[in-house]
């Protein structure tokens, strides 16, 4: 252990105040390093300086405690910092000596309570999603034109004027329910799902916005708030979140029907631009006119042509018997044995059947030979079989 | 025109009807009777987005839903 210079007057040890603050420096040194927690107050950083200062304050008592901390970690650590938040620091006591000051060499910066919310959230998130109510085929369409859009904020004027204008230059006729509620800090999330239940049970409500502005992690807590999420998992009426800037994703998003990344973007999710529905419309119209006119139209010609027909039909008739008699003449005309005859051949009868082998009759049998004019009577000289 | 229909039933009704005249296999009898019934839900979906203003409505914690 180095030893600190003194001097000697007579029997008096006496320190300079550099080899004072030294010694106390060594002292402390040689204790273990802790964490501190405080309140951020005085953050100085500046590009130029190899440390970042700021002070601890005790919020009970107001007691303070200088904290340094070398700028690349601090830098490293990503915090951005804001004034009066806690935190948790970890470091050792250290005296500057040109000053005498104590103070806390910090090796690192913990914002308090956020690492613990973040794993409890993803934890959260992860149970919701397990029992699906995140899952896409949850989402139900938006209602094209409400009847009422039912709007939920919290005292955050831009939010809801953002809102209520983009609404209202696209569907001037829009009718609009607004249900103010406390929506961050103590008491926000059951403040929340009771406004939302309550917007939902309105009878011409049909669909519901989830306005809120940006805020910081803490301020946008309850909009991931168990309750909150489930209240909007299972509202009656399909629910939009516009919650917090594009780079937020409460958990209510994600339980929502529709996410919107502004105030501005929910009111065009939520009612149709009048003109293109009044042109819509007004083509369904056109459609329907000349739907009906070409059906009546073709009628028209059907009658038409059935006229025609039936004037044709009893000609047509006629000509088409006339031509199946022809057939079933020239028909029975190729059947009849006459014809066969005609050709030449004759049929011999004995005892009035026709003959057919020589062998059925014997010599002096009379016979009967038809021909196509006219027949023979005729008797058997020779058979020859 | 029911009272109680949404806009969009009434949207949806008007589509049906113009997509099954243009299909055509509709009697003429009910042909007319369809175009009809078309013209009725054009006006009243006309009506429905005209005249009315923006309409903005605050509830309170304890308001009962009306």
């Amino acid at each position: 252990v180095p030893k600190v210079e003194h001097l000697v007057y007579g029997d008096r040890k006496v320190f300079t105040v550099t080899a004072f603050n030294r010694g106390i420096g060594m002292h402390l040194g040689r204790l273990p390093p802790v964490w501190v927690e405080g309140e951020v107050t005085e953050l100085r950083r500046n590009d130029a300086w190899a440390n970042v200062f700021l002070t601890l304050k005790d919020p009970r008592t107001g007691a303070c405690l200088s904290v340094t901390i070398g700028r690349r970690t601090y830098d490293r650590l990503a915090l951005e910092l804001a004034e009066g938040e806690t935190v948790h620091v970890a470091g050792r006591a250290e005296i500057y000596e040109l000053k005498g000051e104590l103070g806390l060499r910090a090796t690192t910066i913990e914002r308090i309570g956020l690492g613990d919310q973040l794993v409890a959230l993803e934890r959260l998130k992860r149970k919701l999603a397990a029992e699906g109510l995140f899952r896409p085929e949850r989402k139900r369409r938006l209602p094209r034109v409400p009847r009422a859009v039912g709007i939920l904020t919290g005292a955050d004027a831009a939010a809801r004027g953002d809102l209520v204008a983009t609404i209202a230059a696209r569907f001037p006729a829009a009718r609009i329910v607004v249900r103010e509620a406390r929506v961050q800090g103590k008491g926000a999330a059951g403040a929340i799902v009771s406004a939302l239940a309550q917007l939902a049970a309105h009878p011409a409500v049909d669909v519901v916005v989830l306005a809120r502005g940006g805020g910081s992690f803490e301020d946008l807590l309850p909009f991931s708030d168990e309750s909150v999420v489930r209240a909007v998992a299972g509202s009656r009426v399909p629910v939009v979140s516009a919650v917090g800037h594009e780079q937020d994703t409460p958990l209510c998003d994600l339980a929502a029907d529709v996410r919107a990344a502004t105030p501005t973007a929910a009111g065009a999710l939520v009612v149709p631009e009048l003109r293109e529905l009044e042109a819509a419309l007004a083509g369904t119209r056109r459609r329907l006119g000349l739907a009906v006119r070409s059906l009546l139209e073709r009628d028209r010609n059907r009658l038409a042509r059935q006229g025609e027909r039936l004037r044709t039909a009893p000609r047509l008739l006629l000509e088409r018997r006339r031509a199946a008699l022809d057939r079933t003449g020239a028909r029975l005309q190729t059947l009849s044995p006459l014809a066969t005859l005609n050709r030449g051949y004759a049929i011999v009868r004995a005892g009035g059947a026709a003959l057919r082998a020589a062998a059925e009759v014997q010599p002096g049998d009379p016979i009967a030979v038809q021909l196509a004019a006219g027949s023979l009577d005729a008797r058997v000289e020779e058979v020859q079989v | 025109v029911s009272e109680s229909k949404s806009f969009e039933d009434l949207q949806r009704e008007l589509e049906e009807i113009v997509t099954r005249l243009e299909r055509g296999d509709v009697p003429v009898d009910d042909a007319i009777a369809l175009f009809r019934r078309g013209e009725e839900l054009y006006k009243e979906c006309v009506a429905r987005l005209q005249g009315a203003e923006l309409q903005i409505e605050e509830l309170l914690p304890g308001d009962p839903a009306t």
